[in-house]
């Protein structure tokens, strides 16, 4: 049985079976001294009870090395606590209320200029479109979108054109003088 | 800040190191002795709570002279005492309550 309980202990990730493994394996042994005087039965039942209960200590030191290296907290007290680094920092609070402050000042200025040229601007109301636009618009949106394409197309066939044809003539005319410099 | 409660086991645990400090085999019996025979914990479970708890702080490895025989004592820091204290109040303040409430309902 010992042997059953180092296997599964092995199960354990390596650096808690460092801290741990010992320790539990001596304490595993003595809960086994004591079940032992008390029959094959219970003692059945206690191994599958402290098999069972390694393999998933095993699998939970597993998710939380992976999952939770940091540690999950027994209370959640810890997760509602502000810690020093999540702080505002007082400049930040100072900063927030002079905006607020500023814009405060501004609405109220806007408001005592509209009250004293109360009918300087009047009121225009919601534009409403004379019929459905969207089908056409589309539609000429798809044109432009042909046409500009069609027009840079023939702009870079032209360009390739005369870019080639430029070519050409300076290969032409840099021949003669090409083959006059060289040596015979 | 009220914290949420404590599983019964970590409670037991910490209850069990509030007294003196003991190893991993007596706090199994000693939570089962408490709980009359209810909560029996497998060495797995047991060391997987201590080790949650001496990662919070809540328990502390406690210093021998004799620790050879691969036995290592553990005892509640402060932290730990703070916080059972704090399940114990939260606990009777809900039997107060509890105890009240039943009371009204007999009479």
């Amino acid at each position: 049985m010992q042997a059953l309980f180092r296997c599964i202990l092995s199960l354990y990730p390596s650096a808690y079976r460092d801290e741990f493994g010992e320790e539990m394996m001596t304490v595993l042994m003595e809960v086994q001294a004591e079940v032992r005087k008390k029959g094959p039965l219970a003692q059945a039942v206690s191994y599958a009870s402290e098999a069972g209960g390694l393999l998933r200590g095993a699998l939970l030191e597993h998710v939380r090395t992976i999952f939770f290296p940091r540690g999950i907290p027994v209370f959640s007290e810890r997760r509602l606590t502000m810690r020093s680094e999540f702080r505002f920092p007082k400049a930040t609070v100072a900063l927030m209320t002079i905006i607020l402050a500023a814009v405060m000042m501004t609405i109220e200025k806007a408001k005592a200029i509209s009250q004293s040229v109360p009918h300087a601007n009047p009121p225009v109301g919601p534009i409403q479109p004379a019929h459905i636009t969207i089908v056409p618009t589309f539609l000429l949106a798809f044109v432009a979108v042909c046409v500009g394409g069609a027009l840079l197309w023939g702009v870079l066939f032209a360009l390739h054109r005369s870019g080639m044809q430029r070519l050409s003539d300076l290969n032409s005319s840099a021949g003669p003088h090409s083959r006059s410099g060289m040596p015979g | 800040m009220t914290p949420s409660p404590m599983s019964e086991p970590v409670f037991l645990i910490l209850l069990s190191l509030a007294g003196h400090p003991r190893h991993g085999y007596a706090i199994l019996r000693d939570t089962q002795e408490m709980s009359c025979g209810r909560v029996h914990l497998s060495t797995g479970t047991l060391y997987g709570a201590l080790r949650r708890l001496l990662q919070d702080g809540w328990i502390e490895r406690f210093r021998e002279e004799d620790n050879s025989r691969g036995k290592q004592a553990y005892q509640l820091s402060p932290l730990g005492r703070r916080n059972l204290q704090q399940e114990v109040n939260r606990m009777k303040h809900l039997t107060q309550v509890a105890n009240l409430r039943a009371v009204r309902k007999e009479t």
